[in-house]
């Protein structure tokens, strides 16, 4: 005995579902009433091919042809609002209790993770204030080189010059963190 | 601890347990006690293994076989009607329509998977937040660093609000009055200090078509840019006033606009930093002028530089090139004055050009 698991697998809903792709020989057969002759044996009629002024007449209204001469672009962009209009929203997540149980728990550990992230973070930031804090103190209180009078080192580091310029920060400083960082650094030869 | 095995949990975790014990007890044996010996570690524990219960389940009594035969959990839960869990099958729909903050019928928190608004993720972090974070944040706070002496006596902040003379009875607790000449009152620069770094807060990409007046196509073409660009639907805004020299008549449909908050701001800034400004032809900068003076800055890309977006120009043949709108760009910032915001976004990579003003 040889079988495969996936051949057994809804073996039962398999016997019991009716067999919607099998091919059914009764949807081909149109069906004829008041007749006795076979479907194949009848005379077919002529297959006329249908004029293209009386189907565009009948068949579509006036918004319909309006719509056939817009701009085929525009009534894709139409068709892509009308898929994200609210009423094609689809229906709410559905969970069982321990599957939901099982959301909220990481939900929460990753609440945690990122509280514990952002303190870690904002300690740092804490530290570096701080430690400027204390030596621009410790400078302030500090004779200069030679002869300077105290606190020249603190004015001399407090100035501010240009910071808040059009030149405060080099455009080179700007690189955004990648994991596969550029082997030249910057491209000076860059045009536009 | 063993002495207390006698009594109830909560009297086990009442203060005058822990004060009638020896107050070499309420610090590690180590820190206080200079000399160990065997008896007292038996009888002590650090503090960390004071919560643990001392009492083992295997010291409880065994059930006879008739205590075992009654013993049905199953059947109580089966009697136990109208407070019990709810059946595994799903039971709860979350409302479709928001009734109001009072309705007793209100929509989960949207982190709960079931809510209508869940949206999964984040799935990644945006390289130019990761970059904020490690490097740009502290940068800003080193170099923008004011040092106050201790000591020195915070400086009083003038009225900015002016007060009714008490001419008449009704000036009492009549609220204050604006500034002159301005109904906008524009926030006072705060020092840069470790927990007031600039940061962005969120982006508002407005995009104006007035010619959706007469051919309301333009509006259309204008929602789908937006949406391709920031990955939300766009809201249609309204003219404020008539101006019979434009043809623009109050209440007309002639824009769109939305705006996209945290990670998603922090990536269309990626995008139009390391995308889109380069590749403007003879691109000069943001003009240093711009600003609310209360730190968010603007800036504006003509039609022409809106295609140079990478969303656009993938498949640019699906827009009517005619009809695609330039836009404006808001970036709000937490940055409390103009400079500390260009100070932000340079940091970022955003030149700045021309006369600065505040």
């Amino acid at each position: 005995m040889f079988f495969a698991l996936s051949n057994l697998r809804g073996l039962a809903s398999r016997l019991f579902s009716r067999p919607a792709l099998l091919p059914t020989t009764t949807t081909t057969i149109t069906t004829r009433p008041f007749t006795t002759t076979l479907p194949s044996m009848a005379s077919k009629p002529a297959a006329k091919p249908p004029s293209k002024k009386a189907a565009a007449g009948a068949a579509k209204s006036k918004a319909s042809r309006r719509v056939a001469e817009r701009d085929p672009k525009i009534v894709n962009m139409l068709q892509h609002f009308a898929a994200l209009s609210p009423r094609r929203i689809p229906a709410p997540l559905r969970m069982g209790r321990n599957r939901h149980l099982r959301h909220w728990t990481i939900h929460r550990a990753w609440l945690l993770f990122r509280r514990r992230a952002r303190k870690e973070r904002e300690r740092t930031l804490m530290r570096q204030q701080q430690s400027m804090s204390a030596a621009c103190e410790e400078l302030r209180l500090t004779e200069g080189p030679g002869t300077r009078d105290m606190g020249y080192l603190y004015r001399v580091a407090m100035e501010k010059k240009g910071v808040y310029g059009l030149h405060g920060v080099p455009i080179e400083y700007a690189r955004a963190q990648t994991d596969t960082p550029a082997r030249v650094p910057w491209n000076h030869e860059w045009k536009a | 601890m063993a002495g207390l095995r006698g009594v109830s949990r909560p009297a086990r975790s009442l203060p005058l347990s822990q004060l009638s014990r020896p107050a070499c007890l309420a610090y590690p044996a180590y820190l206080t006690c200079s000399r160990r010996s065997v008896s007292t570690q038996a009888a002590e524990s650090p503090a960390v293994l004071r919560d643990l219960e001392t009492d083992s389940t295997l010291g409880a009594p065994q059930l006879s076989p008739d205590e075992k035969r009654q013993f049905k959990p199953w059947k109580r839960a089966a009697d136990r009607k109208g407070f019990g869990l709810p059946g595994s099958r799903y039971q709860f729909h979350p409302p479709k329509y928001n009734r109001g903050p009072l309705h007793p019928i209100q929509s989960p928190p949207s982190s709960d998977p079931t809510a209508r608004d869940f949206v999964p993720g984040p799935f990644n972090m945006p390289r130019l937040r990761q970059t904020y974070q490690a490097t740009i944040a502290s940068d800003i706070m080193t170099l923008a660093y004011n040092h106050i002496p201790p000591g020195t006596p915070s400086r009083e902040q003038p009225e900015r609000l002016r007060d009714w003379d008490g001419s008449s009875e009704y000036h009492k607790n009549r609220p204050k009055r604006g500034p002159r000449g301005s109904p906008v009152l524009p926030l006072v620069e705060q020092n840069i200090t470790f927990r007031n770094i600039p940061e962005i807060t969120e982006v508002t990409i407005a995009s104006y078509a007035p010619q959706a007046a007469k051919d309301p196509e333009h509006l259309l073409v204008a929602r789908t840019i937006l949406l391709a660009i920031t990955g939300t639907t766009p809201e249609i805004t309204r003219t404020k006033s008539s101006v019979v020299q434009w043809g623009i008549i109050e209440g007309q449909r002639a824009g769109v606009k939305t705006t996209i908050h945290g990670n998603a701001a922090y990536e269309f800034l990626d995008r139009c930093i390391h995308i889109v400004f380069p590749r403007i032809k003879d691109w000069k900068g943001i003009r240093a002028t711009t600003g609310d003076s209360s730190g968010n800055l603007a800036f504006g890309f003509t039609p022409e530089e809106v295609a140079l977006f990478p969303e656009i120009e993938v498949n640019y043949d699906m827009y009517p090139s005619k009809m695609i709108p330039g836009c404006r760009v808001f970036v709000k910032t937490t940055a409390t004055s103009d400079r500390q915001a260009r100070l932000l976004l340079q940091t970022m990579g955003v030149p700045f050009y021309g006369e600065i003003r505040n």
